[in-house]
């Protein structure tokens, strides 16, 4: 607009500029001239320019507050930009081409060994920090150097204990805890107070160490876990099955030494309680706590409400307790906090019937104090209404009501549990065959940073198969090519199981022309030697009759297989022939007229002791008649009457009638008749 | 389809009584009504033309054979066991219902009440085909043929082999009927009567039925809570058949809007008091636990980079990498809480450590001037550069005394 009106202005201007250039000619020059006019013109814009605030806006000008931006700030829009290329693998793989995974094999061995790596750097750097002591970056980095691992203060001190506790020393922080006690030191209740912290935390034992070489072999065992255990979960478990609560252990040793324990380590003493399967024991410590008059913290209260399902075994006597301690957090104006609300969610899973029933007030309760869910509220959500495996029968359509809550909105994530929600939530869209929810689960990955909350590898995995399953079950076969083309292989990489839902989504559309391509992915995505996915490919093939077009693609296909039952592994045989496949096979060959490759399959049946069907006979004995090769004929019914096929005599019948036959043939004919007549 | 199946149960039927007409060797006036309606059997047969020479053949051979054509053409459920028996039935039929003459009256009532039932089977066909497009081709078809029906009526002896208009499977289940009775032929005939009069319904007629059939039916509404649970291993179909519901798009945001007051605004347990004070929150910083629920979090979640720019925010964190600039003070950490007057004011440097006027006050303005304009160096480095100035000229202080250049 301003700018047009500029330009309009400009046009003006010069125009009437000529008409002054024709009077002003003699007594100025042209220099100067151009000059004046360049003043005028622009004294006029700025004219102009000042005209129209005036008559336009009376109002003040607000000066807009100085914004302050992150220091990611332009990275972030920068990368917001990058979208998603399907044709591409994961970035970490992008340095390499060589390492660019086909198979999901491979991708879990390159992005493990690509961790492992930088582990084992680490690993080595702060094993011997004297060697990377040269500091080359101009302004420090410390994250490139070392770590320092050992203690540096050696007198036995109140700093002394703060460093241990610093790094996670759980033995040397208790030992220079006692002898700080004996020489008499009195240590302050704070540091006391993270002692137990650090004690209960580790429940007594000194930590694992982190980027020690152990720590990649619990990475692999994770990695042949079952994909529903995460990566930190299982050894998170494994922690517990190792270490619990033990009786006066150095944490209740010490608490029992502090002349006036407060709230902190109260609540320290009961999370590590809670947290190594003491459950009892830290509702009884509760009891301790308001006994000396004190108010729990938020923490304890979180910790005590993971615990309650524990400790009762009904489901009404566990709600019961949860409402319990949420009214005596009430009394002891204790704020609630997210976890809070997503501890007593879960919980509520394992309440049953009284879980339904309670957990849209629990909901309710919890917003009315301004606290906004995380994805783990509604993940826990989603589990309590559908369970596992159970019938969904009678349901209102929670998972409806949960997609309109959350759809289009960004979360951060706050709990460990945010990255169950899109697995869930697509496992329910795969129960109840509920395309529409799936789509709109799927869009809310897209959105902002949540696909951050889809979890680590594993879980994405369980998240595309479950999608893609969903999409071949449900979608039209054009949406779901679309799909797969979208999502394989650069974010899945489908079992073989889900390559044959992808086969009977094939069939059910009518669309078996592409089973060429699918079985070059079915190649590429290493499941060639899934015998049940090869020869469901090879029915499929032969089933039906096709254009000559498609029957070609086939065959092609077919000799291709062919290749792969042959090549073994290293002298391992990958596949083996059965009577079904070959069959398949051979059928395939001669639909497409391949009566030579046809012939060279057939013997593979006395080669591998298979015994060939009577049809296929038949079938192969109409291709020979059409290109009327008597001499073959006569082999295939030598070969039927080698199997000792009952059918053998009719065939020798057929080509009696059928064929032109020397006398030579003819004997041998019926020879084999008698033959076959005496045998049976 | 149907339309099409229609046509040709129609143009069978007419060629059958075409048979009929010729066998019988029928009066010349029916001849004409014939060619009435023969021209217009043409013109519904230009469809199929391909088909139609066959079936003349096989129509105009015997009536039997007739019949079991229009059978296939109607295309129902009837199986060949029901036709041969048909077959066999038939020439027991035939000659029953040329004799009869007798009249009885036992059990008549209840069996016509049987065929008023079974008149729901002989229109089976003609039920499925959509009525609500009036048809060009049928139309004439059917009034030639309603005149040769009472044409027949008139001309031939009563019941004499007119069951070949009738449903073949009909006649058969009439003579069946009718043997379990004491006067059978009496029966059949009166039976096959009523069924023609059936037959005679103007199809016009039966229409409207249907339009009554449809008009009473209703659209079954799902309720609003859409129950689209469904057991695990079943596809549901909607009623348009479209396999499975997709397009429930706009019912369900309605339903969605009208249900907004749904579960998540609930009514709440009222345990705390609304607006409850803000806890005196980790006064110590962060303590262990927290610092665990942050790995635990970071852990949980995908916290690899998906393109270079997103490496670098990770390395930017890490501090590993120069921060983007994201204004133009980046880098100035150090100087951050320098006041520019310091940079730019240097003359209070310039103190009694250096002569108060002379070429070395002179050179030492200069000095400061250009150091007010280095934006390169920060405050302590100008001082450095001042202070060595300093040290300078005073080491020097013999040698300018001598020259008459330090004044002071």
């Amino acid at each position: 607009m301003a700018s047009s009106c500029s330009q309009a202005l400009r046009h003006h201007v010069c125009k009437s500029s000529r008409l002054l250039r024709v009077h002003l000619q003699k007594s100025w020059t042209n220099r100067s001239f151009e000059g004046a006019v360049c003043v005028s013109s622009s004294f006029a814009l700025n004219s102009a320019a000042d005209q129209q605030p005036a008559v336009s806006s009376p109002e003040e000008i607000v000066i807009p507050k100085k914004k302050t931006w992150s220091k990611e700030a332009v990275l972030q829009a920068l990368a917001s930009t990058v979208k998603r290329d399907p044709t591409a693998s994961d970035y970490r793989f992008q340095d390499d081409p060589y390492l660019t995974p086909k198979t999901s094999s491979e991708f879990k061995l390159f992005s493990l060994s690509q961790e492992s790596g930088r582990n084992a750097a680490k690993y080595f750097i702060n094993t011997y920090p004297k060697y990377f002591q040269k500091d080359y970056a101009q302004p420090h980095i410390p994250c490139l150097m070392p770590d320092t691992l050992e203690a540096q203060i050696e007198e036995v001190s109140e700093a002394a204990l703060i460093e241990r506790i610093g790094m996670r020393k759980v033995k040397a922080a208790v030992d220079l805890y006692d002898q700080l006690l004996q020489a008499g030191t009195s240590v302050s209740l704070d540091v006391t107070n993270q002692l137990l912290d650090l004690i209960c935390f580790y429940g007594d034992h000194d930590p694992a160490q982190e980027n020690v070489p152990e720590q990649r072999n619990e990475e692999t065992e994770d990695v042949q876990d079952e994909p529903q255990a995460k990566k930190g979960r299982a050894a998170k478990a494994s922690d517990l099955l190792k270490a619990t609560w033990k009786e006066k252990n150095n944490a209740e040793r010490i608490f029992a030494l502090l002349s006036e324990p407060n709230t902190h380590s109260y609540s320290a003493l009961i999370r590590g309680m809670v947290k190594y399967g003491a459950y009892s024991k830290a509702f009884s410590t509760y009891t301790d706590l308001l006994n000396s008059r004190l108010k729990a913290d938020v923490h304890t209260f979180n910790a005590l409400i993971t615990a309650a399902p524990e400790v009762k075994e009904k489901y009404n006597e566990k709600w019961e307790l949860i409402v319990d301690l949420l009214k005596q957090m009430a009394e002891q104006k204790v704020k609630p906090n997210l976890l809070t609300l997503n501890a007593v969610l879960k919980a509520l899973r394992r309440c049953g019937t009284v879980g339904k029933s309670q957990a849209f007030p629990v909901i309710s309760e919890m917003k009315a104090l301004s606290i906004d869910l995380s994805l783990a509220s509604y993940s826990h959500l989603l589990a309590i209404f559908y369970k596992p495996g159970a019938p969904i029968q009678g349901q209102t359509d929670i998972l409806q009501e949960v997609m309109n809550e959350v759809s289009g909105k960004s979360f951060t994530p706050q709990d460990p549990d945010d990255a169950q929600f899109f697995i869930t939530a697509m496992r329910i869209c795969l129960d109840t065959k509920d395309m529409e929810q799936a789509y709109r689960v799927h869009e809310l990955l897209g959105v902002g940073e949540n696909w951050r909350l889809l979890g680590n590898d594993f879980q994405q995995n369980i998240y595309y198969a479950r999608f893609f399953s969903l999409l071949c079950m449900m979608e039209n076969i054009d949406v779901m090519l679309k799909w797969y083309r979208d999502l394989v292989p650069s974010v899945y990489y489908p079992s073989s199981n889900v390559m044959r839902d992808l086969l009977q989504a094939l069939d059910t559309d009518n669309r078996l022309d592409l089973i060429p391509q699918i079985w070059k992915d079915i190649k590429q995505l290493g499941h060639a030697n899934r015998q049940n996915l090869v020869e469901e490919l090879l029915t499929l093939m032969a089933r039906e009759k096709h254009n000559q077009e498609v029957q070609e693609s086939f065959a092609e296909c077919a000799l291709d297989i062919k290749k792969i039952y042959d090549t073994g592994d290293r002298g391992k045989v990958l596949l083996n022939w059965t009577a079904g496949s070959l069959s398949d096979l051979i059928s395939v060959l001669l639909a497409a007229h391949r009566r030579q490759d046809a012939w060279d399959m057939l013997k593979l049946f006395k080669t591998h002791n298979r015994v060939p069907s009577e049809e296929l006979l038949n079938k192969f004995l109409m291709c020979v008649k059409e290109d009327g090769d008597v001499n073959q004929a006569v082999e295939l019914v030598q070969i039927s009457a080698g199997f000792c096929l009952p059918g053998t005599p009719k065939l020798i019948q057929r080509v009696q009638q059928e064929f032109e036959l020397t006398e030579q043939q003819r004997k041998m004919l019926s020879d084999l008749e008698i033959q076959s007549f005496n045998s049976e | 389809m149907y339309r099409r199946l229609l046509i040709n149960i129609n143009q069978v039927r007419n060629r059958l009584i075409h048979t009929h007409n010729t066998r019988l060797t029928l009066p010349s006036t029916k001849c004409k009504e014939r060619e009435s309606f023969a021209p217009v059997a043409s013109t519904s047969l230009s469809e199929d033309k391909g088909k139609t020479p066959e079936e003349t053949e096989v129509n105009a051979e015997v009536n039997t054979d007739g019949q079991r054509n229009t059978e296939m053409n109607e295309g129902t459920e009837i199986s060949n066991a029901t036709l041969t028996s048909q077959l066999e039935t038939e020439p027991v039929v035939k000659p029953e219902d040329r004799k009869q003459v007798e009249k009885t009256k036992s059990g008549k009532e209840s069996l016509l009440e049987l065929l008023g039932a079974m008149k729901v089977e002989v229109t089976t066909v003609r039920k499925i085909r959509p009525s609500k497009t009036p048809r060009m081709s049928e139309r004439p078809d059917q009034e030639p043929m309603e005149s040769t029906h009472s044409m027949f009526q008139r001309a031939t002896a009563e019941g004499s082999q007119q069951h070949g208009t009738l449903n073949p499977e009909l006649v058969a289940a009439v003579s069946a009927a009718a043997s379990t009775l004491p006067n059978r032929h009496q029966a059949e005939s009166e039976l096959l009567k009523q069924l023609r009069k059936h037959e005679a319904i103007p199809d016009t007629q039966r229409r409207a039925d249907i339009g009554h059939i449809i008009s009473d039916m209703k659209v079954g509404k799902r309720p609003n809570g859409r129950s689209n649970v469904r057991p695990t291993s079943q596809i549901r179909f909607d009623d348009d058949g479209k396999g499975y519901t997709q397009d429930r798009g706009i019912t369900s945001e309605l339903d969605g809007v009208r249900r907004r007051k749904s579960p998540f605004t609930s009514k709440r347990l009222n345990l705390f008091a609304a607006a409850a004070e803000q806890d005196a929150l980790s006064d110590l910083g962060p303590t262990l636990w927290d610092i665990d629920l942050a790995n635990q979090i970071v852990q949980a979640t995908n916290q690899m980079p998906r393109n270079g720019f997103e490496e670098m925010i990770q390395w930017t964190k890490e501090g590993r990498l120069w921060q983007y600039p994201i204004n133009n003070e980046a880098g100035l950490e150090e100087e951050a809480s320098v006041p520019f007057h310091e940079h730019v004011f240097l003359e209070k440097h310039l103190d009694e450590s250096f002569p108060q006027q002379g070429p070395v006050r002179h050179f030492m303005e200069l000095v400061i001037t250009g150091l007010a304009k280095n934006h390169h160096l920060t405050v302590q480095q100008k001082k450095e550069h001042i202070d060595w100035f300093r040290d300078y000229f005073r080491q020097k202080e013999d040698v300018l005394k001598e020259a008459e250049a330090y004044l002071n």
